[in-house]
């Protein structure tokens, strides 16, 4: 019930109707305690000191400001507010420092400009910040608690004078409550202090009902409030076709133009920008051509001496003026790789070249291109002469630095040890990606030395393959061969065969065969067993199903 | 009004304001005593360790650091005072007023400082010594640059004006108080609150300056431009201490019971209180800074006082110049109990000198924190050192009153109680 | 109850020993409800609406180009590489620092007793809040996609399995804004409470007294109440006070810790929160002082109250002025050849004006107020307080612009020019700021009158003393 005052001022037709019925009992109402009125500090403060030292306990003095000196005055006890504040204050401060370090040093630890997953110092101001939240929720929360408010109706307020209250009055106040208590001899009382005004506090006879219109105005806030939840909640749970309705586009539209793409901005199409011709790596600048392509060049130009040449031009800086022959270079062999792996039909080695196909220059080998899908020649792969081992001397420095390539580069694709299943792929399968292809596993026989030549696999690396981007921006030359010599080992500690190892002695040779030959034996009579088991159990369950039907 | 009533205040030539016998007696043996064991554990740190002089004078500049912070806190204190007409403060203000004025024979106590640079070469200061730079492999140039801020001459010009601004403010809010203790004049209070702002001004930067010259060029190439607010935290909290403590020895002996209430001591608990928090913001504040952003020329400071026992008295410094102080005068019970504010401030004065030290000497001493012999001495140079100040102390109380008694706004103070 | 205080008493003199009073004029008690109440309950002036007009259209346009912002992008703006901090934080942390006078009115004056606040902390404390909406609008729509702001919040999150960067200061300063403008508003609303009941209990409208009625609680201004309250009060503001310190601290923490030269400097959180408080004065003076007069409360807001601020004023310009000197002096004495250079191109380089405006501004206007002729005349006091305002605009503006634009890479250095978008929003802002404090000036008690109650309580008291 709200501060509504009864009586006089209202016409109200249904709230007079309601004073009428309580005019009548008006005697009998139920009488609260005694309220004098004051007009300075001063006279309160006398009179508050003369009702304490009469024994009244239940006493209270309703100030416009805060009287100093008034709760000695009552007689009214310390608060215990500052220790429920002490606790809320550190409260705040072991939710801050658990929140932080259960977020940042344990549940999701990332590194962050090299400093301690646990940094206390770093964690310092937010759990300033939430000490000082919580505290001053506890004072501010725990004040109106122990003050009981909000309390809307209140016996004093009954008495329109008691506006006042918040102006220039002082009223105090004695309760019905109070041992003491009579009211005849507490009207005397307060008559005999510095007062022109005592009245008794009776109950409140105002209208308890909340006005109709709150209601509605309430319901009808609830009412609206539900739509959008509702709403929320049924795309939740429903599918739809639909596309995905776009309040924000979240540059889920983004103008910047993935690789391979087309683009208008350059004159050759392509939205990725080739290398300068005649790029070459800083420090590379002696390197000759079969170490750089991995492929025997000699040969190469010996079979078919337009790719030499492209592949040339795209190494040599001397050919920078020809730039449009020389960015008519592509892949032949990924895009072939491409074709082959994906399934897919490439309309062309690349949208590229299909568009500069008119170039004169380069007609024929648009068409050889071009014609490749039909004629089911030979693959590039097959018919390039790749060279067959490492240009590298090996040594364990190789090896080395092939191992941290690997581990920085390839590592989180294709897994530390080459199965295909690095940290990358684990998430890709966790959140389901939908575009995500599977990086290959380097542990299959057809990426073994004797199907897939160190120079293939230079070039792979170099040039990508599939959806694996070439490496050669970023590997020098040096290291992606000895990422060769570090796969090749890799692959040798999976899968080797005894006869790859030459120079071992015929006596550890044979113990290494028996031992194989051993192993070999207990899979058979494991997977024996175990066919057996399953047929048992099949025919067993045949026969129940039999039985059953019967 | 209240119920609270306040003495009527006492005549000016009432004992109570007057320096207690059992004080005053022990002014000369604190003198003498205090300049002989200051003497002898300046010597003997002298000896200490392979550093010989080095350890000596810094040992010296420690103790010499830590009485000029309480110092200036004290003159602050005065300024501020009469900066915002402050009514609670009349009551402890002389105690202050007597402290500050110890900034002459501190002038004097600073000559042996100035006298390393002249007589040696990197005794105390490494920049002194020529060979600094191209040892540590700093570009000539830089180390050029350098040395036309830290060099002997300009040093010690700066020092003396240091000295003779704070000379004369301390002697200026000195006499003025004195000599209303005979007229009464209200003119005089006047006089000092419209000088206050700007010697607040001048004291300000002399400080920060101070502060870069004596204790942060220890460390020629570290800068920190917080550095003479960190000095500064540590002097104010200190005045206050000293302040809590005196007047609660005062009062045992006799002096100013009526007077210095324990209205007084909760205030001073409070803002003792408060300067904890604040000494805590600027430290904590230099040391996330720094240690954030992880710039070598700048964690080398920080460096050198993590490594070996250094690194514990950084914990010591944590716990119990920050936490333990902190939630001790955080009550409001705790700060109405004139003994017990009295028991924090002179804890916090020893933490204090923990902090001066840590600031001063591991710029000598890596590692061992200076071992027993090194603390030993330093604590009989400090202690030696604030005997002899408190002796003169008492020497300029005795002859003077210890409340300023015809401060217009003593009545006030006298009745001041908080809310 | 009158007082016997002469009406256009000069109570900035204060004989020692005495205090002058802070309520001029033959005030009763009643009379300061008088003065309040009728704030909110004649008829809005002219000028009120007008200026309620004016505002709302600016605030009008704020949306319109936060609208156009999230709509287009980022680059509506002048941000580019390498001033990626560009108007978008220069407003935010000068709005901030608008916000830290009315908090640190209420709370640190209120701990030092100094009891001139009273009569200026409510309009102060609602200046506090509504700067703080100001300044979260600017980073909230900064962060690009303003829709996923609530990303900052450390929830468990279901999409991103992540949880937020707590080593990261731009984190801190979320915490600390947030928890600043809630501390604030409880502190705020719970001043107002008692001063709400008087609204309640004088107003002849049923509606207005429902409203009023639940705002308030249902305060009676029982002394038990009273109490608790004035407990709670002390409590509060004894956490505002670093809470104050803390949030400036915390904003000059997103400069500070960086290797930006220029920005990675040790006294920035003392000087950030000097120059805060500097700033959220200058503003409170210039909004009080036309405020007095057009609502008619000289005799509350007196000439006293002008001349405490101005040297508050005076005394944070000059730590201000202390701490430009000691950044340059170390910039130099460090003899770090990116600090010297960063101090050097901020006076000397392309953005020379905006650093000589920030000193005249900053630290040489605020030395008029050494003259008490100048701490007392209101239309020069306002003359010099828009200085100042400026003045920490080109400051925050110097501290972000000229650092980021001359950085480690010379390859990438660059101009930065605002478009009108920046232009737009700064105007803006100030919209959005004004349209909040009239609504407040026409619905709220501007003053807080039972404090003003209690000060002059206590005067009557001194006086009658002094009678006897």
């Amino acid at each position: 019930m709200f501060r509504v005052r009864s009586g006089q001022e209202t016409t109200d037709a249904s709230q007079a109707f309601y004073n009428c019925e309580l005019m009548s009992e008006n005697n009998e109402k139920k009488v609260h305690g005694v309220v004098a009125e004051y007009t300075s500090v001063d006279t309160l403060l006398s009179a508050c000191r003369r009702v304490r030292d009469a024994g009244y306990q239940k006493t209270d003095a309703f100030t416009p400001f805060p009287v100093h000196g008034i709760d000695k005055a009552l007689g009214i006890k310390p608060t215990v507010l500052p220790w429920i504040v002490l606790g809320a204050g550190l409260t705040g401060t072991a939710t801050a420092l658990v929140m932080q370090i259960w977020m940042n040093a344990i549940d999701y630890p990332y590194i962050i400009s090299g400093k301690p997953f646990l940094s206390l110092p770093a964690f310092m101001p937010v759990a300033f910040e939430l000490t000082v939240l919580f505290a001053s929720f506890g004072a501010f929360f725990g004040m109106w608690a122990l003050n009981g408010l909000p309390k809307f109706s209140n016996p004093v307020f009954t008495d329109p004078r008691f506006d006042r209250v918040t102006d220039d009055r002082f009223f105090l106040y004695i309760d019905s409550k109070d041992d003491q208590f009579d009211r005849g001899g507490v009207e005397k009382l307060l008559g005999d202090t510095e007062t022109d005004y005592v009245q008794t506090v009776v109950d409140d006879d105002s209208s308890d009902k909340v006005p109709k219109p709150f209601f509605m105005m309430w319901g009808l806030v609830v009412g609206l409030s539900v739509i959008p939840l509702l709403v929320v909640l049924k795309m939740r749970v429903s599918h739809s076709s639909q596309p995905r309705f776009h309040v924000f586009y979240d540059m889920d539209f983004s103008p910047a133009k993935d690789a391979q793409q087309y683009s208008t901005l350059f004159r050759d199409g392509r939205a990725m920008r080739p290398d300068v011709p005649g790029t070459v790596a800083r420090g590379e600048e002696q390197a000759n051509l079969n170490y750089m392509t991995g492929i025997d060049m000699e040969a190469l130009t010996a079979i078919d001496p337009s790719r030499a040449e492209r592949l040339v031009r795209r190494l040599n800086p001397y050919f920078q003026g020809e730039t449009e022959a020389a960015q008519e270079l592509t892949d032949d062999e990924a895009a072939e790789a491409d074709k082959k792996g994906s399934g897919e039909e490439p309309e062309d080695s690349s949208p590229v070249a299909g568009k500069q196909s008119a170039s004169k220059a380069e007609a024929s080998n648009a068409d050889e291109n071009a014609a490749a899908p039909e004629e089911a020649k030979p693959s590039v792969m097959e018919t390039t002469p790749w060279l067959d081992s490492n240009p590298l001397v090996l040594n364990e420095k190789v090896l080395a630095d092939g191992r941290k390539n690997f581990g920085i580069y390839c590592s989180v694709c294709h897994g530390m040890n080459g199965s295909g299943n690095g940290l990358v792929n684990v998430r890709a399968q966790k959140i389901i990606s939908p575009d995500w292809i599977q990086p290959s596993s380097l542990h299959q026989e057809t990426l073994y030395a004797d199907k897939y030549p160190a120079g293939k696999l230079f070039s792979t690396i170099s040039n990508g393959i599939r959806k694996m981007p070439g490496y050669a921006g970023q590997i020098k030359t040096r290291d992606r061969w000895a990422i060769v010599a570090y796969v090749r080992a890799l692959q040798l500690s999976q899968n080797a065969s005894i006869e790859q190892f030459k120079d071992m002695d015929d006596s550890e040779r044979a113990k290494v065969l028996q031992e194989q030959a051993d192993v070999k034996k207990a899979l058979k009579e494991k997977a024996d067993a175990d066919a057996k088991a399953a047929k048992e159990a099949k025919e067993k369950a045949d026969a129940d199903a039999a039985n059953a039907s019967t | 009004m209240s119920e609270h009533n306040a003495p009527a205040p006492k005549s000016s030539d009432d004992p109570a304001f007057m320096l207690p016998a059992s004080l005053a007696v022990l002014r000369l043996p604190l003198c003498v005593g205090g300049f002989i064991l200051m003497s002898l554990g300046w010597y003997l740190a002298s000896g200490v360790g392979q550093h010989g002089q080095n350890f000596g004078m810094s040992v010296y500049l420690t103790a010499a650091v830590y009485c000029m912070t309480i110092v200036l806190g004290c003159l602050f204190f005065v300024l501020i005072q009469h900066l915002v007409r402050a009514g609670w403060s009349i009551v402890v203000r002389r105690i202050a007023e007597l402290a500050m004025v110890m900034v002459i024979p501190m002038g004097i106590l600073f000559i042996p400082v100035i006298a390393s640079l002249w007589t040696g070469e990197g005794t105390l200061y490494r920049w002194d010594n020529p060979e600094y730079g191209p040892e540590h492999g700093l570009p000539n140039n830089v180390w050029l640059e350098k040395l036309r801020w830290l060099n002997e001459g300009w040093f010690t010009v700066r020092t003396i004006g240091y000295f003779a601004v704070w000379t004369s403010l301390a002697l200026f809010f000195f006499k003025n108080s004195i000599r209303q203790d005979q007229t009464g004049d209200k003119a005089i209070t006047d006089k000092m609150q419209y000088w206050s702002g700007p010697a607040v001004m001048l004291f300000s930067l002399t400080t920060t300056f101070a502060a870069f010259d004596w204790v942060m060029s220890l460390a020629p190439m570290w800068f920190s431009t917080m550095f003479g607010v960190y000095l500064f935290a540590g002097s104010i909290l200190g005045a206050h201490c000293l302040l809590a403590v005196a007047s609660y020895v005062l009062q045992k002996q006799g002096a100013m019971r009526d007077e210095v209430t324990v209205e007084h001591y909760h205030d001073l608990g409070k803002l003792i209180f408060g300067f904890v928090f604040f000494w805590t913001y600027i430290s904590f504040s230099q040391y996330l800074l720094i240690w954030y952003g992880n710039i070598p020329e700048e964690t080398e400071w920080f460096y050198v006082r993590q490594i070996g026992n250094w690194g514990s008295v950084a914990l010591v410094l944590i716990f119990f110049h920050w936490m333990l102080p902190f939630a001790g005068t955080m009550s409001r019970h705790v700060r109405r109990k004139p003994g017990l504010v009295c028991a924090w401030g002179a804890y916090l004065l020893i933490m204090h000198y923990v902090d001066v030290y840590f600031m001063i000497m591991p710029s000598v001493e890596q590692g061992n924190a200076g071992g027993v012999m090194g603390v030993v001495t330093s604590i009989m140079c400090v202690v030696g050192m604030a005997g002899l100040l408190s002796g003169l102390c008492l020497i300029l109380a005795q002859q003077n009153k210890v409340v300023a008694v015809h401060d217009p706004r003593l009545g006030e103070s006298i009745a001041f109680e908080n809310i | 109850m009158s007082l016997a205080i002469p009406n256009g008493l000069d109570n900035t003199v204060e004989q020692p020993g005495e205090r002058a009073p802070l309520v001029l004029g033959d005030t009763t008690y009643h009379d300061i409800t008088e003065a309040v109440c009728q704030v909110a309950e004649r008829k809005p002036s002219t000028s009120w609406v007008i200026g309620f007009l004016i505002s709302f259209a600016l605030l009008q346009w704020l949306g319109i180009c936060i609208l156009y912002l999230i709509y287009t992008g980022v680059g509506v703006w002048g941000n580019r590489s390498p001033v990626f901090w560009g108007w978008p934080i220069v407003n935010f942390v000068f709005w901030v620092g608008i916000g830290h006078a009315g908090t640190l009115i209420s709370a640190i004056l209120f701990l030092f007793r100094q009891e001139w606040r009273t009569s200026i902390n409510r309009a102060a404390e609602a200046m506090t809040i509504f700067a703080v909406v100001c300044a979260g609008t600017f980073p909230g729509i900064h962060v690009g996609r303003a829709w996923l702001a609530f990303w900052l919040a450390p929830y468990p999150s279901l999409n991103l399995w992540m949880w937020p960067q707590f080593r990261s200061p731009l984190l801190w300063d979320v915490f600390a804004v947030s928890t600043y403008g809630t501390v604030s508003l409880l502190f705020w609303y719970m001043g107002m409470v008692p001063d709400l009941a008087t609204f309640r209990d004088r107003s002849v409208n049923k509606w207005r007294r429902m409203a009023y009625g639940v705002l308030s609680l249902g305060w009676s201004g029982s002394s038990r109440h009273w109490m608790r309250y004035e407990k709670a009060y002390a409590l509060l503001a004894a956490f505002a006070a670093p809470l104050v310190l803390s949030v400036h601290t915390i904003v000059s923490f997103d400069f500070a810790v960086s290797q930006v030269p220029g920005w990675h400097t040790t006294i920035f959180p003392p000087y950030f929160v000097a120059g805060a408080i500097f700033s959220g004065f200058a503003m409170v003076l210039t909004l009080m002082i036309p405020a007095r007069k057009m609502l008619g409360l000289e005799n509350l807001i007196t000439i006293r109250h002008l001349d405490n601020m101005c040297k508050i004023i005076l005394a944070t310009g000059s730590i201000v002025g202390l701490a430009y000197g000691t950044e340059f002096f170390i910039a130099w004495y460090g003899q770090v050849q990116e600090e010297k250079f960063a101090f050097t191109n901020r006076a000397f380089g392309p953005y020379w004006w905006a650093y000589w405006t920030m000193v005249t501004c900053n630290v040489i206007s605020p030395q008029l107020f050494w003259f008490k002729k100048l701490r007392t005349t209101p239309w020069m006091i306002v003359l010099v307080c828009i200085f100042v305002n400026i003045g920490m605009w080109f400051e925050r503006f110097v501290i972000v612009v000229t650092s980021l634009s001359r950085d480690y890479l010379p390859s990438a250095w660059a101009y930065f020019s605002p478009t009108w978008v920046d232009w737009s929003m700064l105007i803006g802002s100030f919209g959005l700021f004004f349209t909040l404090f009239l609504l407040f000036c026409r619905l709220m008690p501007v003053i807080n009158m039972a404090e003003t109650k209690a000060t002059l309580a206590k005067q009557y008291h001194v006086s009658n003393d002094g009678d006897h």
